[in-house]
């Protein structure tokens, strides 16, 4: 006989045999708590969101604001809160709704899809916040290298310079850690479903095309 | 949730249970993971329940959610990676009768089987219980046409594997 037909005659065969679990046990076990990946990817998204929002909070107590009066930047610094505080809620209630769609009753393609499209909102969020780091970084070191003090100092062009290399090499280390780390989580939480959606689709393309 | 709708949805798990063990059974390879993959999907379908309109067949459905928490939204443990045992085969064979070689080339299809992706496991599933390429295309979202090709596909694998 064929394997395969031996197998398919094996598997029909054990209906008769498979364990049955009780009304009882079911319902004991539908109330367990469930540890699915989508549980795992929504708590670590969530602590992705606020840790920016808690540590941009944080910053902004333990900075003197009156080093911003001093350099001319309180009203800068308003708007821009106002735009990143704008920027965040947008992100979330779109994680939100990503967060919503996923339901195990799509089918297989679609559900990875929406799981990906939940982590991608995280990832674009994770960028906009990286990239306020630059931004704030040059908008500081112009205006203190353009405060009165350090004028008065009368700086030469190879101080400046030296002042400008460093800050922005410290703060390119700081993006990159962030980043590397952040790949990293991304990664692992996202490899075994996206090596199945590519099995899934792959041919889908090359098939379209007969 | 209502305790009716809780009730309505433990008779129709426990009279169709049979599919979520058959899942456990293809993805698993002991006790331990496969009871494990068992509450998983028995969450998830409840989980899902309220949304399930009733335009498919019950038993379609389950498998539909069965299958996509055993391939996106259950999170293997290492333990259950790394164990070798094959206690869900076993389970069954002393009570049919097979003569030696039929049971030893059963233990090599399921051994096989475990060593499949987890979307070749899926096709291997809906090919052991005859569902057609259009239930299949509907359940995992591609194309019949991709179906069929992926069917033949995790066939001639299989094959291969048994006939090195």
């Amino acid at each position: 006989m064929d394997q395969l037909e031996l197998l398919k005659k094996d598997w029909k065969n054990q209906d008769k045999i498979i364990p049955k679990l009780s009304k009882e046990e079911l319902s004991k076990i539908i109330h367990r708590k469930s540890s699915s990946i989508v549980k795992w990817i929504f708590i670590i998204s969530i602590l992705e969101l606020l840790i920016p929002i808690t540590l941009s909070l944080c910053s902004r107590k333990l900075r003197a604001t009156d080093e911003i009066e001093k350099l001319g930047l309180t009203n800068f610094m308003n708007i821009f809160y106002g735009m990143v505080f704008l920027v965040v809620l947008f992100f979330i209630v779109k994680f939100y709704k990503n967060y919503k769609a996923i339901s195990a009753n799509s089918s297989t393609k679609i559900l990875i899809q929406k799981i990906i499209k939940t982590r991608k909102t995280v990832k674009y969020y994770i960028w906009f916040n990286l990239a306020l780091i630059p931004i704030i970084t040059v908008v500081l070191v112009y205006q203190t290298l353009h405060s009165p003090e350090i004028i008065a100092k009368n700086l030469d062009n190879l101080s400046i310079l030296t002042i400008w290399v460093l800050s922005l090499i410290i703060m390119a280390i700081v993006v990159g850690v962030f980043w590397l780390f952040y790949q990293l989580i991304y990664g692992i939480l996202l490899k075994r479903l996206t090596k199945n959606y590519n099995e899934l689709i792959n041919n889908e393309i090359n098939l379209q095309n007969i | 949730m209502n305790k009716t709708l809780e009730h309505k949805f433990i008779s129709d798990l426990e009279e169709n249970q049979n599919i979520v063990h058959k899942v456990c059974r293809i993805y698993t390879n002991n006790k331990e993971a496969h009871n494990d993959l068992f509450q998983e999907i028995s969450i998830q379908l409840w989980k899902a329940y309220p949304k399930f309109r009733g335009d498919s067949k019950f038993s379609t459905w389950m498998y539909r959610v069965a299958l996509n928490t055993a391939i996106t939204l259950y999170r293997k443990s290492k333990r259950t990676i790394k164990t070798q045992d094959f206690e869900s085969v076993l389970y069954r064979i002393e009570s049919i009768d097979y003569d030696d070689s039929e049971e030893k080339q059963l233990k090599l299809l399921y051994k096989a089987i475990h060593q499949l992706s987890d979307i070749d496991k899926a096709l291997v599933l809906l090919y052991l219980e005859d569902k057609s390429y259009k239930d299949i295309s509907e359940m995992m979202g591609i194309t019949e046409v991709n179906a069929r090709v992926k069917m033949n596909r995790v066939k001639t694998k299989l094959k291969n594997i048994l006939n090195p």
